[in-house]
Order: structure tokens, then C-alpha cells, then sequence
């Protein structure tokens, strides 16, 4: 077995055994899509044709992918340096990218298994989304956001030490991004000046992409803007995170 | 540089600080292939500091390290596969069961997950093989611990307190399992706070404070040079100190704890001596041991 394939199923295996990350990384968000749902159940979106599911959706499947990368690999990796792990792999032939590589694989893996379950549930008669035609865009998307939020995890990662530290960080950096980047509530429905804020976070390009995707709001420039934002995104942080990678605590 | 009695590392003249802290200090080391090399001293004195040096995973300040020839920082993947590392924190995986984690270490060596069964057997693991790493016991972390440092069969091995916080029949397992290791030709580097065990494991150790070498040589060689000599113990009252420091033979007598202490590089001599002053039954014969000279070099802690 290759160290590359060998660490994705380590990483798996610790990811699926652990309650807390599971209910977090499926069950949460997705009651979140169910309540949201319901309040607004039979309410189309004004001019527009589309119910309220077909934006709700796409805004509660942006801020899951993005909370599970961020938390997955900001957790592992603090938790892998508290615990001396990355010192056993830095002593071992196996190189750096292996390990990254390997966490990013199943940060894949789960925001695929993300967007089936909750794009499913919502499809649900009860809940009535119709997904475009277009709706295969979200992929690309999709892909795009969990490598900006994986690199901006490794951040997070090397910057806390403690479960505690990685919890209260990331909660700060999503929660309030979320809300700005109209997850929870259409973006059009806030100040201008919100909006504008709303440019410089990258959720926003995540839920825009995705919004397009599967409703068709927005037009195919503002989804190619929504990827090359990504990618930008993506480069610095992960700049950033190599730079503020540690193998250990101590120096 | 290769040969086959190169030693197995060089330390030259290796200081490192941290701050004000000293943690090495010019320590020069040269030790050979197939040693078993025991690093001793306090809390404090360096022994990490130094181990972790050696392994690549923190600089010197000055000074050089050489491992099997070649310098072990930066890191250096051809002499990586040939050691093997326990860190003074045991190492697992997240959630994996000892037989998972031990692939998974393997893996990283570019091994089959046979290699890990090995490995688990040599430690005596393969009944627990199936149970979580966060609920296995003490003793059993520790051989774990041991069977990821052993799992690609490197020429020299690093444990940094492995006998830390094992009762005492899990200490005489691991010292035996050591023992083995050692008869199959592993050069072993070690620290350990139980001076007993270092006595009976080590070909030589070397004793540290505050990042200096104050002795470096074998338990027996150290013990011998110390001039501490045996220490005979009889119950008080038999004979008054003043009669015991005219024995012949006797270096030095104290009074503890209630029992008369003779100090003598020549037992023989004394216990002829003492024959007819008092029951020889009754006395104790306590051959002076590393841990005397120890505590002789480190000074005796503080109450
Ligand atoms: N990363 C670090 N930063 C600052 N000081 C350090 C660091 N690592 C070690 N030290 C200091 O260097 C000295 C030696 O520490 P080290 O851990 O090597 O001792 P030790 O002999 O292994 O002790 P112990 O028996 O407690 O394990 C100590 O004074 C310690 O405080
Ligand atoms: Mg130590």
C-alpha cells in the first residue's frame, strides 16, 4: 500500500469513527436546509418562478462544504502535531504532499457525499427543488471550494493548538462568513455596503457558483468570476499555510 | 565512511541554547555499532534536546552530528529508513486500532501491512491487535509505541523514556525485549530516569546536567572510578561507631536511620574484621551502584 493511500484510509477511518464530525459534517448543516425549508415552504422568490428552496439549498450546501474542509483539516492537523504524529512521518520516507494529498482526497470525498445528500433531501417532494439543467457546473465549483477552504484549514491548523483554539477559530471565520456571504439569506436583501464586503470572502464565490449551478441566477460570466476567485483564494492561503507550517510544537 | 566499525554516531562539540537555557553544551559522543547507550540526568538536563538532535528533528547552534555516516538534518531520506524513533510522547494515529495504526506506519516505509503483523508479534500485541489505540493500557501503549520505532527494522533506535510510567513487571518485559533487540545487532540510544535498569541494560552511558557530559563511560567502569565502594549496613547497637571506624579495611562509618553504615573498597577485609564483633547474618552487604555514583555527580536532591 502506498503512504499516499495508506493516510487517506487513516484519515477516513478517524473521520467517519468520530460522532461529533459526522452530525457536524452532514446531520448539522442539514437540519439547518430542513428548518429553512419549511419556514419558507411554498413561498416563490419574487419575478422569478423558483421557490425559496432553490436558493436555500445551494446556500446551506456552500457553508457545509466549506465548514467540513476548513474543520476536518484544521483539526487534523493540530491534533497530528499535538500528538507527535507529523514528527513519525517527517522521520519516514514519506514526503509532505503525501499527507496533504491524503487529507485533501477524503475532504473530496466528503464534499461530494455532502452535495448528494443535501441537493437529495431538498429534492424531496416535501421540500420540491428542481436543479437546472446546469446543475453539473456545481461540480467544478464544488472541487474548487474545498481546496480554498482545505488550504485555509492549514492555516487555521498551524495557527491553534488545542481543539478548543481550532473550534473557536474556525467558528469565527465561518459563522460570520456565512451569514455575509448570503448562505442563510439572499445577499440582494442586505446594504450595499454588505454586499461589497461580501466580495473579498471567498464563501460568497463558493454560493454564487453553486447558486448558478443549479437555479441558472447570474449569468455564466459572474460563474467563471466565482471560480478564478476561488483559485486566487486558493493560492494565497495556500502560500500562507506552507508558511506558517510547523512539524512540531517545539523548534 | 561506510565501513562496518565506523561508529554509529558522532557528536562533535554539539551545543545548543534556548535563551539562557543551555540545554547542550560542546558535547562530544562517539558510539559504536551494536551499543546499547543509555543518556541519563534530571529532568531538564538536555537528554531530548540531544536525542532529537541526533535524529534530525531539532538543529545545533554548533557543532556536528554524524548517523551512519551522514548528517541527519536536513532531513535526509537515505539515512531515515534506517533508524528508528520513539518520541517522549507515544505517537498514534486518531481512532485506529493498534493493527490499523501499525499499517499505517508501515505504509509510510513503503512496507505490506505484513510487515506491521511482524512487528505487533514482536511485541506481544497480536491478541490486542483489534482494540483502539486510545484504549489500550499503559504497558501496551508503550510496546505499541515501540513496534511503530521497530516496524521497518532500522539499524539504529532512538527511545526517549520508554520505561517512563510502566509497572515494574511491564519494565522487566520491555528490559527484555530491549535485550533482544540488542542481541540481533541494533545499535540502541536511550534516556531513562531508572538508574537500575540502565545499570543491567547499558554497554555504556553517559551522564548529563544542564547540557554537559559530567561522566561517559560503562556502569561498571563509572561505579569502579567513583571509589564509593561497598557499603556494609548492620543494626546500630552491635558496635559503636568508634569501634567500626578501627576495623581494618573501613573507609568511612555513619549512623542511618538507625542502622551503622561501613564504606569499603575491600568487603573481605571487613567482614573478616567483623566476625566475632557482631552476627554476620545480621550485617547487609550493598555493593555501590550507578545510581550512588549518580547522585553523587548530580548531588543528592534537594528534600
Ligand atoms: N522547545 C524549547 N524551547 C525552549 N526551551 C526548551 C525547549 N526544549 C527544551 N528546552 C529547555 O532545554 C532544557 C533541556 O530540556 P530537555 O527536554 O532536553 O530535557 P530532558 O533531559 O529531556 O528532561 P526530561 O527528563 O524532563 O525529559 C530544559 O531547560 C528545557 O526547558
Ligand atoms: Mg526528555
Amino acid at each position: 500500500m502506498s503512504a499516499y493511500a495508506a493516510l487517506s484510509r487513516a484519515v477516513y477511518k478517524a473521520a467517519v469513527r468520530d460522532a461529533t464530525t459526522v452530525f457536524f459534517t452532514f446531520a448539522f448543516p442539514l437540519i439547518f436546509l430542513v428548518i429553512f425549508a419549511l419556514i419558507f415552504r411554498n413561498q416563490e422568490v419574487a419575478d422569478t418562478g423558483r421557490g425559496y428552496v432553490d436558493y436555500i439549498a445551494p446556500g446551506v450546501l456552500s457553508w457545509g462544504l466549506a465548514n467540513a474542509a476548513l474543520f476536518g483539516v484544521a483539526f487534523t492537523l493540530m491534533q497530528w502535531r499535538n500528538d507527535d504524529l507529523l514528527r513519525i512521518i517527517r522521520l519516514s520516507p514519506t514526503s509532505i504532499w503525501s499527507v496533504i494529498g491524503s487529507r485533501y482526497v477524503v475532504a473530496l470525498g466528503i464534499g461530494a457525499a455532502q452535495c448528494v445528500l443535501f441537493v437529495g433531501v431538498a429534492m424531496l417532494p416535501v421540500f420540491g427543488m428542481r436543479p437546472d439543467q446546469t446543475w453539473p457546473l456545481a461540480i467544478p465549483i464544488m472541487l474548487l471550494a474545498v481546496t480554498a477552504f482545505l488550504a485555509l484549514g492549514l492555516i487555521v491548523g498551524s495557527a491553534a493548538n488545542t481543539p478548543e483554539a481550532v473550534a473557536a477559530i474556525a467558528n469565527c471565520v465561518v459563522v460570520p462568513m456565512a451569514f455575509l456571504s448570503g448562505s442563510f439569506y439572499p445577499l440582494e436583501l442586505m446594504p450595499t455596503w454588505l454586499q461589497e464586503v461580501s466580495r473579498v470572502l471567498p464563501m460568497r464565490y463558493v454560493n454564487d457558483g453553486i447558486t448558478y449551478a443549479f437555479t441558472g441566477f447570474g449569468t455564466m460570466t459572474d460563474y467563471l468570476i466565482s471560480c478564478a476567485a476561488l483559485v486566487v483564494f486558493t493560492a494565497v492561503f495556500a502560500v500562507v499555510g506552507v508558511r506558517t507550517f510547523r512539524w512540531s510544537n517545539d523548534s | 565512511m561506510s565501513s562496518i566499525d565506523s561508529p554509529a554516531i558522532v557528536l562533535d562539540a554539539v551545543s545548543k541554547s534556548y535563551g539562557e537555557v543551555r540545554a547542550a553544551d560542546e558535547v562530544s559522543i562517539s558510539i559504536g555499532r551494536g551499543e546499547f547507550f543509555g543518556l541519563l540526568g534530571p529532568n531538564g538536563a538536555g537528554k531530548t534536546t540531544l536525542i532529537e538532535m541526533i535524529e534530525g528533528l531539532r538543529l545545533p547552534d554548533t557543532g556536528t552530528i554524524h548517523v551512519l555516516g551522514m548528517a541527519p538534518a536536513p532531513r535526509n531520506l537515505d539515512l531515515l529508513p534506517r533508524i528508528g524513533v520513539q518520541t517522549q510522547r507515544s505517537a498514534f494515529f486518531t481512532r485506529l486500532t493498534a493493527r490499523e495504526h501499525l499499517v499505517t506506519v508501515a505504509a509510510l516505509y513503503g512496507l505490506p501491512p505484513a510487515t506491521a503483523e511482524k512487528a505487533l508479534d514482536l511485541v506481544g500485541l497480536t491478541d490486542s491487535g483489534n482494540v483502539r489505540v486510545t484504549k489500550i493500557s499503559g504497558g501496551q501503549r508503550q510496546r505499541l509505541a515501540i513496534a511503530s520505532t521497530l516496524v521497518h527494522d532500522p539499524e539504529v533506535v532512538f527511545l526517549d523514556e520508554p520505561t517512563a510510567a510502566l509497572d515494574p513487571e511491564a519494565r522487566r518485559d520491555l528490559g527484555q525485549m530491549l535485550r533482544n533487540l540488542k542481541a540481533i545487532g541494533k545499535t540502541i540510544v536511550y534516556t531513562t530516569h531508572h538508574l537500575d535498569e540502565a545499570q543491567t541494560l547499558c554497554d555504556r552511558v553517559a551522564i548529563l546536567s544542564a547540557g554537559r557530559v559530567l561522566a561517559l563511560d560503562s556502569p561498571r567502569e563509572l561505579i569502579a572510578r567513583s571509589g564509593i565502594g561497598t557499603r556494609l549496613v548492620i543494626p546500630a547497637g552491635r558496635l559503636s561507631p568508634e569501634q567500626a571506624g578501627t576495623l581494618d579495611g573501613v573507609n568511612g562509618v555513619a549512623v542511618e536511620d538507625g542502622m551503622l553504615v561501613l564504606q569499603t573498597a575491600h568487603t573481605a577485609r571487613v567482614l573478616a574484621a567483623l566476625d566475632g564483633e557482631a552476627d554476620l547474618d545480621d550485617v547487609e552487604t550493598r555493593p555501590a551502584t550507578l545510581e550512588d555514583v549518580y547522585l553523587e555527580l548530580i548531588g543528592a536532591p534537594q528534600a
